[in-house]
């Protein structure tokens, strides 16, 4: 069967514009969390936000966009990191409108960040604005395809958090299948009044910073961002450089409650052992975990025991959304993405906030910048209703 | 993969027997709203009160098939706006109250997996689960999902759905658009209308499928799409997906059409039916229903109801009909706002 | 004129029914010391946050954490109780 691999990245979130300066400030262990500047909301001043620093006047202007109407954050953003990722692969216009190329992208938020807007348009209030035909969930998908000419198959997916975590999956399903040769997979999610007002409404907004993983720790810090992954049939890619391998992925519903994990974590439990199984591989072998580690007191209690259950003696693991905040659908991609970077540097980043850590099975996440040879990783991303993936990358078996 | 239990909520009497029996409901509106069956009779009230009417009808069709088939091993669901009236619920609220102290409930149902979580969990199913929300082709994309799962040998027994609801906020959302009619059309002048526009139709489609039965009532053979197509592009989409079976055009006896109402739209079917399909009966299917993004499995419950022999409904969906045998294959083919086209081949 | 504690319970529990949607339950069904949380009525995490929205925007009452609501919301009688005591 053919194996898959990453030839491209790209990524936008509150460390950074591209790959290369959220890579940047992951080696300086910075967050990117604080107050918002260009969202706008009551809770700017009262919440943190981990705010892509782009305005949306700048994201056009750097994607030649400027005056364009009717085009939601969300779809910019998705814009902006997906240009890298094919970039990065070197994609050629043939390639890109191939019918063997898709295209698979997840949102949660979609072009609902135009809060106002839908409340006027939905309500038949004044005359339509321009966002009238952006609300949906995959309509980033269908600017992307538009803008770039792809002609294969395309998706949108939305399983909450999850859902970014399955189109990589799904992605490199159909590179197996021999349906594709190629497929650039992702999601982006915006900051929403939408979102904002949901999560605060479920009381799981942190009033400072998110801990994941610490003792002390009493909810997430809503971010935004994009992240893409250009997959190829790794024998149909020989000159480029492969940046990963997919090894495997997994995907479970732990059915229990429309918002929270059961105590016994069946769904992120049967998610690892569903990814370590399609990647043939032992718990022993994962090197690193990037966590979901979303910071609020259910998730991270309920992913300390499905590591304990699944691997025994816990790998180092950490969450990145201690940098980026929670991103929602991008979560996956932007944190597969970290993965990787992490894999090919040798590095492990710490998990950030982390002061008086949950103790209960004997290790924390990861406390500073490490040297480690990592060659098997894996990303978790667990979402409301109940929807768990679990994807590993290797290292890939030849670099240029 | 085999069709082996199905359930539909939909504008015409499908929940139980009497479509099939030859009672059709007219509708004269620019809404086709659907007949509901009473939920409180076999959905927990406790969870009942909570779901919003996307999931109320997610799962009144998918819980008789979740009860039926304890061994179902993933559900995988394409809804295009999901419970988008609880959506703009609690949008309400966050403009009425000034983003303040808000009630959460709205705001867990209108997440567009809320269906196939809520069927997850009330099957206690922690198989595969995952929701598509790609516009017009989510249950094209959703087929695909679990043809791939089947070809993957990692599941046996899925249940895979499309649904979409209406609420006044979605039909204005597309009403600003201009996408529905602005006069009234009966439903049987529908598809033959010379204006612009369509209506809007909503229901939930629930299917159990299998990757091995003896005894079934269709065959999903398989699915195709494409985005932003040309002529060139659709011919050779149907094209490939047909040699993938060692089909011809020719092959196919039966094509099933999104026809709207809206003349805009006419000439992708005109294509296909006039010019790609030319021996094949063909059919409506949006007279019925209205149009919604997820018709087609609408559409998919329809087909697999003719190619078991069910024929009460012919004369409401028929276009053009010179074979008059029971068909062996269907093709659907619709689109939605010429944008996003699929293609589903159906066989006995 | 004020309110009896009879008219204020009655009306609280219609409250309850009507955010919380209670399907096929009269207020006047709901015993005053029923445990909300219990068998009988099934409540869950969410409702318990509907609840501190109701005691918001029916009566001013600030709850601000699910932790100090469970010792409020027990039931009928304790949340009548703790109206009496905070009512703006």
């Amino acid at each position: 069967m053919s194996r898959v691999v990453v030839t491209g990245i790209g990524v936008v979130s509150a460390i950074g514009n591209d790959v290369a300066s959220n890579h940047a400030q992951l080696k300086r262990c910075e967050s990117g969390i604080g107050k918002a500047k260009h969202f706008t909301s009551k809770y700017v001043d009262s919440l943190n936000f981990a705010e892509v620093k782009l305005s949306n006047e700048e994201l056009k202007t750097k994607l030649n966009l400027t005056g364009k109407k009717g085009i939601s954050r969300t779809a910019l953003l998705a814009i902006l990191a997906f240009k890298e990722a094919i970039h990065q692969a070197g994609l050629s216009q043939e390639e890109i409108k191939s019918y063997r190329t898709g295209f698979i992208s997840s949102s949660t938020v979609g072009g609902m960040c135009n809060t106002d807007e839908l409340y006027a348009d939905a309500n038949l209030k004044g005359t339509p604005s321009e966002y009238v035909g952006a609300y949906g969930g995959g309509e980033h998908t269908l600017r992307i395809i538009e803008q770039f000419g792809i002609k294969g198959f395309t998706s949108t997916i939305n399983t909450a958090c999850s859902s970014s975590a399955n189109a990589i999956m799904l992605g490199s399903r159909l590179i197996k299948s021999g349906r594709l040769d190629r497929v650039i997979v992702g999601g982006a999610d915006s900051l929403a009044k939408y979102t904002v007002n949901g999560f605060n409404a479920l009381m799981i907004l942190s009033s400072n910073p998110c801990k994941p993983f610490d003792n002390q720790r009493d909810g997430l810090t809503l971010g935004e961002g994009a992240g893409y992954l250009v997959l190829e049939r790794a024998d149909l890619s020989e000159d480029k450089e492969h940046l990963a391998e997919v090894l495997g992925y997994g995907n479970a519903n732990d059915a229990f409650h429309p918002s929270a994990t059961s105590d016994e974590a069946f769904g992120p439990c049967l998610a690892m052992e569903r990814a370590l199984e399609s990647a043939q591989i032992t718990s022993s072998q994962v090197d690193y975990i990037n966590a979901h580690g979303t910071g609020t007191p259910n998730n991270d209690v309920t992913e300390m025991f499905a590591f304990h259950k699944t691997f025994g003696t816990i790998p180092p693991y950490n969450s990145t959304k201690s940098y980026t905040g929670h991103t929602l659908a991008a979560s996956g991609a932007i944190e597969s993405i970290f993965s990787i970077l992490s894999m090919q540097s040798n590095e492990l980043y710490p998990s950030l906030n982390c002061v008086d850590p949950i103790s209960t099975y004997n290790t924390t996440p990861i406390q500073s910048l490490t040297e480690a040879d990592l060659n098997i990783v894996m990303s978790n991303s667990f979402g409301f209703g109940g929807n768990c993936t679990s994807v590993i990358f290797s290292k890939a078996a030849r670099c240029l | 993969m085999f069709i082996t239990d199905l359930k539909a909520i939909s504008p015409q009497l499908t929940y139980n027997a009497e479509f099939l029996g030859g009672e059709k409901t007219s509708h004269e509106d620019t809404v086709y709203h659907v007949i509901e069956p009473d939920y409180m009779e076999f959905i927990p009230k406790g969870l009942l009160r909570r779901m919003g009417k996307a999931v109320r009808m997610g799962v009144g069709a998918g819980l008789p098939l979740v009860k039926k088939h304890a061994d179902l091993d993933g559900v995988i669901i394409g809804t295009a706006n999901g419970g988008l009236e609880d959506c703009i619920k609690f949008l309400n609220q966050i403009v009425e109250y000034d983003e303040g102290t808000l009630t959460p409930t709205n705001f867990v149902q209108s997440t567009p997996n809320a269906v196939a979580g809520q069927l997850a969990l009330m099957g206690e199913n922690r198989g595969y689960n995952i929701t598509y929300t790609n516009g017009g082709t989510s249950f094209e994309n959703a087929l695909l999902d679990a043809l791939l799962l089947f070809e993957e040998g990692t599941n046996k027994k899925l249940l895979i759905g499309g649904i979409e609801e209406i609420s006044d906020y979605n039909y204005n959302i597309d009403s600003l658009s201009h996408k529905y009619k602005k006069e009234i059309v009966k439903d049987t002048e529908l598809i033959d209308s010379t204006t612009p526009g369509t209506v809007c139709g909503e229901g939930a489609a629930l299917f159990v499928v299998e990757n091995n039965a003896d005894s079934y009532l269709a065959q999903i053979k398989d699915v195709a799409q494409i985005t932003y197509p040309n002529e060139e592009d659709i011919t050779q989409c149907l094209i490939e997906m047909l040699n993938r079976h060692d089909l011809k055009l020719t092959d196919i006896d039966s094509v099933m059409l999104g026809y709207n109402g809206d003349i805009d739209h006419n000439s992708w079917y005109e294509y296909i039916e006039n010019a790609l399909l030319v021996h094949s009966n063909s059919y409506s299917f949006k007279n019925l229903i209205g149009d919604y993004r997820t018709c087609t499995s609408f559409a998919t419950w329809l087909a697999t109801h003719m190619l078991n022999g069910e024929t009460s409904f012919n004369k409401h969906i028929a276009r053009r009909v010179s074979n008059t045998d029971a068909p062996k294959n269907i093709l659907i083919y619709n689109h939605f706002d010429t944008v996003r086209h699929g293609f589903i081949l159906m066989t006995k | 004129m004020s309110q009896t504690r009879e008219e204020l319970t009655l009306e609280l529990k219609k409250h309850i029914v009507e955010y919380l949607n209670l399907l096929d339950i009269k207020p006047e069904e709901i015993k005053d010391n029923e445990p909300l949380f219990g068998p009988e009525l099934g409540l869950d995490s969410i409702d318990s946050v509907e609840m501190i929205v109701l005691l918001d925007r029916e009566y001013g009452i600030k709850i601000n954490n699910p932790t100090e609501g469970r010792t409020i919301l027990v039931d009928v009688n304790t949340i009548v109780d703790y109206i009496l005591a905070n009512k703006k």
